[in-house]
């Protein structure tokens, strides 16, 4: 333990190497540990960090990444007087702020409603169900929409048909795939969600609700009295850490719902980027939007991460 | 409540919310498990009852022809074993990495909170798909299937749950006395941690091995070799893409040879589409049902300090 005590002896300054060598001689297997994982990272996260000059540069397979010529911010500004930026730029925020409008309030709801259920074998099992469609893939998920939805064999037109309406092309016509894109989304992960609040709705102090059934409270005030100001607070925190992902794309999905139809309102940025960048090869070009777009997300996040921590210290806990 | 002696009545607005409050539920229920349980029913039904729309409520004149065109379907197949190999690899070493990490991040020790740093940091920040894509495909990783098992190994934010969770549940108190029976870090990781740690494996265990399972986009991208492509990917190309009439539907009917042979194969083609997910969906859903167990507290863990 010798080697210890001097460690934490800082009124008897050893010279940096020394410290150093002390903390590695004790530590050096934590350094061990952990190598793996950052040399993971380093690889799949920071190496591509390097590669971003491209979007300065007009990329060459050629030259390579750094032996391609500069063209400072041309990328750039071909990308802000492109014909698409508008249509893309809100695509992206509009698909992302309607789906918070309609996504974000469901799980709170069905938590609320979920701690209310008083037959604990009914609990248990709705909160298994309302858990599995998480587990479904999204490559599923689009599939699923594409079979009900088909105009000539899915179910749901069968029923439109069978009560004497014309087939719906939902997967075509582009004023459904908003709406398609967050319902689905609201009824794979809406479930899932709940878990947050579940938890916190756990935490409540029982004696509280004893309380409140002596004083003659019914079920409704319990929820708007004691619930509800409990919840406040994460429901706040994860509002606005939401907003920290107005312009995220959800690409993998996007693309797998769009098609020649829904172009107008399915064509976000991640998607653009996909189909120019890898399809076209338009490297340098597309490089440079995803560094604009992954710049403004990450000052959003760091913005509102840095109110909800604020919030946190003032007036919330 | 019983102890003041005083049995409280429930009151009548109670009832009728706890009436109401079934209902809705049981209306959430029927909303979440009808697109399931149809897609399960369809898979063995007669095509052409589910064209009809007659199959509602129960399997009609059930066949298994459909499951009979999935495995009879040799690229399909193949990629399944492929999505197997893929998830089984690397979600054991995703785990073991990431344990590592967390146990390491859960103690003090010199540089540990610029350590930490580099890890958060990516979460905020990535250089975008291109820039990753060139530096994979410039490390030789572009179409090969060791990219598919290594590509997104660590999952900082699974990271910064498993530590936590070492925190909150081994006492500290465990590693000081093994310390002092003169074990290092390495034995305590093993002998120690690692058997303490049960609940927090099966939870990053369930979270990798899905992720891995369900993601088709990073084959998309740097997968070319169709015989090295995971299931994902196929199952896009059989039941995600828009097909506007029956006859450009290839993927499952594309081998047959004759009018009469077409015919037949674009009728099981579409219960086939059913079958396909529901072999693809069922070990997701089959792994999670087995570790809800642990997995629901653990989950509410990690959610909580996150």
């Amino acid at each position: 333990m010798n080697s210890d005590r001097a460690y934490v002896n800082k009124g008897n300054r050893a010279s940096l190497f020394k410290r150093i060598s002390q903390a590695v001689r004790r530590d050096w297997q934590l350094y061990v540990l952990l190598l793996p994982a950052l040399g993971f990272i380093f690889v799949f996260c920071y190496l591509p960090l390097y590669g971003i000059q491209i979007a300065f540069r007009d990329y060459k397979a050629v030259f390579g990444i750094s032996g391609s010529q500069w063209v400072g911010l041309k990328n750039f500004r071909d990308f802000f007087s492109a014909y698409y930026f508008k249509r893309l730029l809100s695509n992206t925020f509009l698909l992302n702020i309607y789906g918070l409008f309609w996504g974000f309030p469901v799980p709170i709801f069905l938590a609320i409603l979920l701690n209310q259920i008083e037959w604990p074998g009914f609990k248990k099992f709705t909160q298994t169900v309302i858990y599995i469609p998480h587990f479904i893939s999204t490559v599923v998920m689009a599939g699923i929409l594409y079979l009900f939805l088909s105009p000539d064999s899915g179910i749901v037109n069968v029923f439109i048909e069978a009560l004497g309406g014309k087939p719906i092309h939902f997967m075509i016509e582009p004023g459904w795939f908003r709406t398609l894109f967050i319902a689905s989304d609201i009824w794979q992960h809406a479930g899932w969600n709940t878990i947050l609040y579940i938890a916190a709705l756990t935490g409540i102090d029982q004696e509280l609700y004893e309380a409140a059934t002596i004083d003659g409270a019914t079920k409704l005030q319990k929820i708007r009295y004691i619930d509800i100001p409990h919840l406040a607070p994460i429901v706040v925190m994860m509002l606005i850490l939401s907003c920290g992902s107005l312009l995220v794309s959800n690409t993998d999905k996007a693309l797998l719902m769009q098609t020649p139809g829904n172009m107008v309102k399915s064509d976000i940025i991640g998607v653009y980027v996909y189909q120019m960048g890898l399809t076209k090869a338009q490297f340098s070009y597309t490089a440079a939007i995803g560094l604009f777009i992954n710049i403004i997300n990450f000052v959003m996040i760091i913005t509102v991460n840095w109110i909800s921590k604020k919030l946190g210290e003032t007036s919330l806990f | 409540m019983a102890y003041i002696g005083v049995k409280v009545k429930k009151a009548v607005g109670d009832t009728v919310f706890d009436v109401f409050n079934t209902i809705f539920w049981i209306i959430v229920l029927i909303v979440v498990i009808y697109p399931l349980w149809f897609i399960i029913i369809a898979s063995v039904s007669d095509p052409d009852a589910v064209i009809a729309g007659e199959v509602l409520l129960w399997p009609k004149d059930f066949s298994l022809i459909g499951y009979e065109a999935v495995f009879g379907h040799k690229e399909l197949l193949h990629s399944y074993l492929n999505s197997i190999y893929y998830t089984l690899t690397g979600t054991a070493l995703s785990v073991i990495v990431t344990m590592m990490a967390a146990y390491a991040l859960s103690r003090k020790f010199a540089g540990r909170k610029f350590i930490n740093f580099l890890f958060v940091f990516t979460m905020f920040f990535s250089g975008g798909l291109i820039p990753q894509f060139l530096m994979n495909k410039r490390l030789g990783l572009y179409d090969t299937a060791l990219l598919m098992i290594i590509i997104n190994c660590v999952s900082v934010w699974n990271l910064m749950v498993a530590r936590t969770y070492i925190i909150m549940n081994i006492p500290d108190e465990l590693y000081e006395a093994a310390i002092i029976d003169g074990a290092g870090h390495f034995k305590y990781f093993i002998h120690a941690v690692l058997p303490l740690s049960g609940t927090i494996i099966a939870v990053l265990s369930v979270y990798y091995g899905v992720a891995r399972w369900n993601d088709y986009f990073t084959a998309l991208v740097y997968i070319r070799d169709r015989s090295k492509l995971p299931l994902q990917t196929i199952l896009r190309e059989a039941v995600a893409m828009l097909t506007t009439s029956t006859s450009t539907d290839a993927f499952f009917s594309a081998y047959e040879g004759d009018v009469k042979g077409m015919t037949e194969a674009i009728r099981k083609a579409l219960v086939a589409k059913y079958c396909s997910i529901v072999i693809s969906t069922a070990p997701a859903v089959v792994l999670y049902m087995f570790m809800q167990n642990y997995f629901v507290k653990g989950v509410m863990l990690g959610s909580l300090k996150g």
